[in-house]
């Protein structure tokens, strides 16, 4: 007899876990109460012992998949013998699939019953004052349009229904009448939904599912949320844009770009700007920082990670740039080529994810002409670089056309104040305006 | 008197009570208010050392008594983590590190005094009488359940042996210890004590205040118990109070106040049967801090590993398990060897999960249970929900 285990909620309303690590295979026995399966989720990380001595016939969630409660985890194969699952009494129908403690499940049917049949069994949701009216006035409250929130009949409805009764042929009213059928497709809308809408909009018809699509919000999506909400609700933002003139740097970087084909790289201005950005940050440190809020302490960093924010395969990845401040141009030519190689195939590296401590955030081509990026928190800073573009500009007291860029920055105003930020910015457009002013600090 | 009074050579038994030896740890009894409040109880050392003469006055059925009931915490919360972990019951928390405090202060009620619990007592409460099918049945929130599965899961109440139901909200229960002794108290003292528990989280609690005030005030024969274990589910006693100790802030209230090392089951007895008796006899209040250490994590849905340092966890429960304490003491005095612990373990075992598939096999109490004792005669209101309710279509 086979034995699906479905995974419990195992914290107080948790909706899913995901799989750390397996510690029975396919094809193994498993004793009672064995330690079986590592879950985390959002609360903790628990091992599960087997609920059933037998074989593990069939593992339905991976290392690193996410499980839904409720759903089948695990099978196993249990020796003929055994009466355990019908003599434990252990239900697999009482698994609990919604939250069970903080929040009472809908109390509203989970389906509609279909037009037509008999509705004296469906739930009417009413208070006990309006039951009594109705009571008093003998009208069946099932029979009632409801218009009041999450399709409660109200006061007012029952005493249009008594108005209407005493006008109307009743043979006329046993039989469901559209707007009935419209009531109770609205009651049967999603609970989260009814909520969030206002009395007055909920007697709107819900919109046919063929018209929207839902998504489950989770994996990497959920966790660029995650972290955008916690960045933007902590830190401070303040965002600052500067234009500058680099007519130099794109004739500088169009003769290396020859230099560099020889070696077999693409050179961008990326890493112009890196170089740039890392001789600014050695002048004004509190930008490369973050807060230590468990020491209440600024942590001022001496080394240069820098991340880079792009659009990976599945969503925004910020790759990660380490030790600029130590490499040559071309050195970080060749490391950007490989961590964008290495994000579009999925193979980068721990270290090619995590540990950046000033971000930037090029959209390369499109550009834009200003943006207010987000911080990657918890440094204190991100660069926004947009287009270069040739465009009517005044130089040596003349209107000429020259390449020009703009730079957005967002700084964490906690830490970091707006002189800072703006002596800052005017630091990189200084040393992009005339790149051969980088070379004297480069190592 | 004060410890010179006493030389180490004075005859035993002069008249009242007995002179303590110079080296007893009872000597403790005899300190000063603040002394008593800043000190640290104990008898049996984390090491396993102890004193013969101090532990003459423990009679051998008493000590392995406690152990079992120790052990019976231990195997149950074991179990019933693992029935969570299943999908078995929703909800659990034990008591691991904690059981020398949970039942060394239960094994010094009588029948007749009430046990108002915090959270982490259900094991004072096995010890004290409830009947621990009646405890999983609550866990389970069957038929057999006497709260009809309106309870959260460990959460037991049982009206026969006057083990009151715990609240969850924080402290509240301290009042209601208090409240419960000045009925007591104004019915006569008979004799009766009631012991209300609460753990180091629940002193930060205006009804800690309250409830110690009424106990000063008042004067009633409670004893109250504070599991010290160091954590208020995240919350490390470093950033609870600023107190040198939670037992002297008992003395701003007039009540004598005692601190014990609550992983010795044995001074923990002592010092709860010091308390009971004097409430017992009318002579007052006393607040006892127990010195713990939460081992487990604060239920089944936490994680400690994500806010403290678990190798101070793992110092705890490998080098002071109270159990293992316990232990060490009972095949010291020849009372019980290992092999004699694990057999006790293992039929407790048998017979925890005999208990467990009996109460698992319990139907869900009825659907139409949930009208029950709302109003003492149903309203037509209710009746009507209750058909409806019953006449819908459940396939």
């Amino acid at each position: 007899m086979s034995y699906e285990f479905h995974l419990p909620d195992i914290g107080e309303g948790v909706i899913e876990g995901e799989v750390v690590s397996w510690l029975v295979a396919e094809g193994d026995a498993v004793a009672l109460d064995q330690p079986m399966v590592e879950i985390m989720t959002d609360k903790a990380t628990v091992e599960i012992p087997s609920p059933r001595a037998g074989q593990i016939r069939q593992i339905r969630f991976k290392v690193g998949q996410i499980c839904p409660v409720g759903d089948v985890l695990v099978v196993i194969d249990e020796p003929s013998s055994s009466k355990t699952f019908s003599s434990s009494g252990f239900d697999l129908g009482r698994v609990p699939t919604q939250p069970s403690i903080l929040m009472p499940p809908p109390s509203t049917p989970a389906v509609a019953p279909p037009a037509g049949t008999s509705d004296s069994n469906s739930r009417v949701l009413a208070t006990p004052a309006t039951r009594k009216l109705a009571r008093t006035l003998g009208v069946p409250l099932d029979k009632v349009m409801p218009t009041g929130s999450h399709g409660r009949v109200t006061n007012e409805d029952v005493q249009r229904y008594a108005e209407g009764l005493s006008s109307t042929s009743p043979g006329l009213l046993s039989a469901p009448t559209p707007a009935d059928a419209m009531a109770r497709v609205h009651i049967v809308a999603p609970q989260v939904e009814s909520v969030r809408l206002p009395a007055v909009e909920s007697a709107r018809p819900p919109v046919s599912p063929a018209l929207e699509e839902r998504v489950p919000f989770r994996g990497l999506r959920k966790r660029i949320a995650d972290n955008m909400t916690r960045s933007k609700f902590t830190a401070t933002h303040f965002t600052y844009v500067e234009e500058m003139d680099v007519t130099e740097l794109v004739a500088l970087r169009a003769r290396a770009r020859a230099k560099a084909a020889e070696r077999g790289l693409k050179l961008t201005f990326l890493p112009f700007i890196i170089k740039a950005v890392v001789s600014a940050l050695k002048k004004w440190p509190s930008l490369n920082a973050s807060l230590d809020e468990t020491t209440q302490e600024i942590v001022l960093k001496k080394y240069y990670h820098i991340g880079l924010a792009a659009q990976g395969p599945n969503g925004l990845m910020v790759t990660v740039l380490r030790d600029a401040d130590q490499r040559s141009l071309f050195d970080i030519a060749a490391e950007l080529e490989r961590l964008g190689a290495d994000a579009q195939a999925g193979r980068s590296k721990r270290e090619d994810l995590v540990g950046s401590t000033f971000s930037i955030s090029s959209l390369g081509k499109l550009g834009g002409v200003l943006a207010t990026p987000i911080i990657n928190f918890p440094e204190v800073g991100i660069l926004g670089v947009h287009k270069i573009a040739e465009k009517p500009a005044v130089y040596n007291g003349e209107i000429c056309i020259r390449s020009l860029m703009n730079l957005s920055i967002s700084l964490d105003h906690r830490l970091v104040d707006g002189w800072d930020g703006a002596m800052f910015l005017q630091e990189v457009k200084t040393l992009l305006e005339d790149p051969t002013l980088m070379f004297m600090e480069m190592r | 008197m004060s410890l010179e009074d006493s030389p180490a050579d004075a005859p035993e038994n002069t008249g009242g009570a007995a002179l303590n030896p110079k080296n007893s740890a009872f000597n403790y009894f005899e300190g000063s208010p603040e002394e008593k409040a800043l000190g640290l109880f104990s008898i049996v050392g984390a090491e396993g050392s102890f004193s013969e003469e101090d532990v003459q006055r423990i009679p051998r059925e008493l000590a392995l008594r406690i152990y079992d009931g120790m052990l019976t915490v231990r195997v149950v919360d074991r179990r019933m983590m693992a029935l969570q972990r299943q999908g078995r019951i929703s909800f659990y928390g034990e008591a691991l590190g904690q059981e020398a405090a949970v039942v060394g202060s239960a094994a010094a009620l009588n029948a007749e005094d009430w046990l108002v619990p915090a959270l982490r007592e259900a094991g004072a409460g096995l010890y004290h009488g409830l009947p621990l099918a009646k405890y999983l049945a609550q866990i389970f929130g069957n038929a057999a359940d006497v709260t009809k599965g309106r309870q959260m899961p460990c959460h037991p109440c049982d009206r026969d042996t006057n083990y009151v139901v715990m609240s969850s909200v924080v402290s509240t229960q301290i009042m209601h210890a208090v409240g419960i002794a000045m009925g007591m108290k104004l019915q006569g003292h008979s004799g009766r004590m009631c012991i209300g528990y609460m753990g180091d989280g629940g002193t930060s609690e205006p009804d800690f205040h309250t409830a110690l005030n009424f106990a000063g005030v008042m004067q009633p024969p409670v004893v109250l118990v504070c599991q010290n274990n160091q954590w208020a589910i995240s919350t490390p006693g470093s950033s609870q109070t600023a107190s040198q100790t939670i037992a002297v802030k008992g003395l701003g209230y007039g009540v004598e106040s005692l601190r014990a090392d609550g992983n010795d089951a044995l001074a923990v007895y002592e010092v709860t049967r010091y308390a009971a008796e004097k409430a017992r006899r009318g002579d007052g209040p006393t607040f006892i801090e127990l010195l713990t250490y939460r081992v487990s994590a604060h239920s089944s849905s936490d994680d400690p590993s994500r806010y403290r340092d678990e190798s101070i966890t793992l110092e705890w429960r490998e080098r002071r398990d109270p159990l293992q304490r316990m232990l060490g003491f009972l095949t010291a005095q020849g009372w019980l060897d290992v092999a004699g612990a694990a057999a006790r373990e293992v039929a407790l075992e048998e017979k925890v999960r005999e208990l467990i598939q009996a109460q698992e096999g319990v139907p869900m109490p009825s659907l139409e249970s949930l009208f029950d004792d709302v109003f003492e005669a149903p309203t037509w209101l209710l009746d009507e929900q209750r058909e409806s309710l019953l006449a819908e279509d459940r396939s």
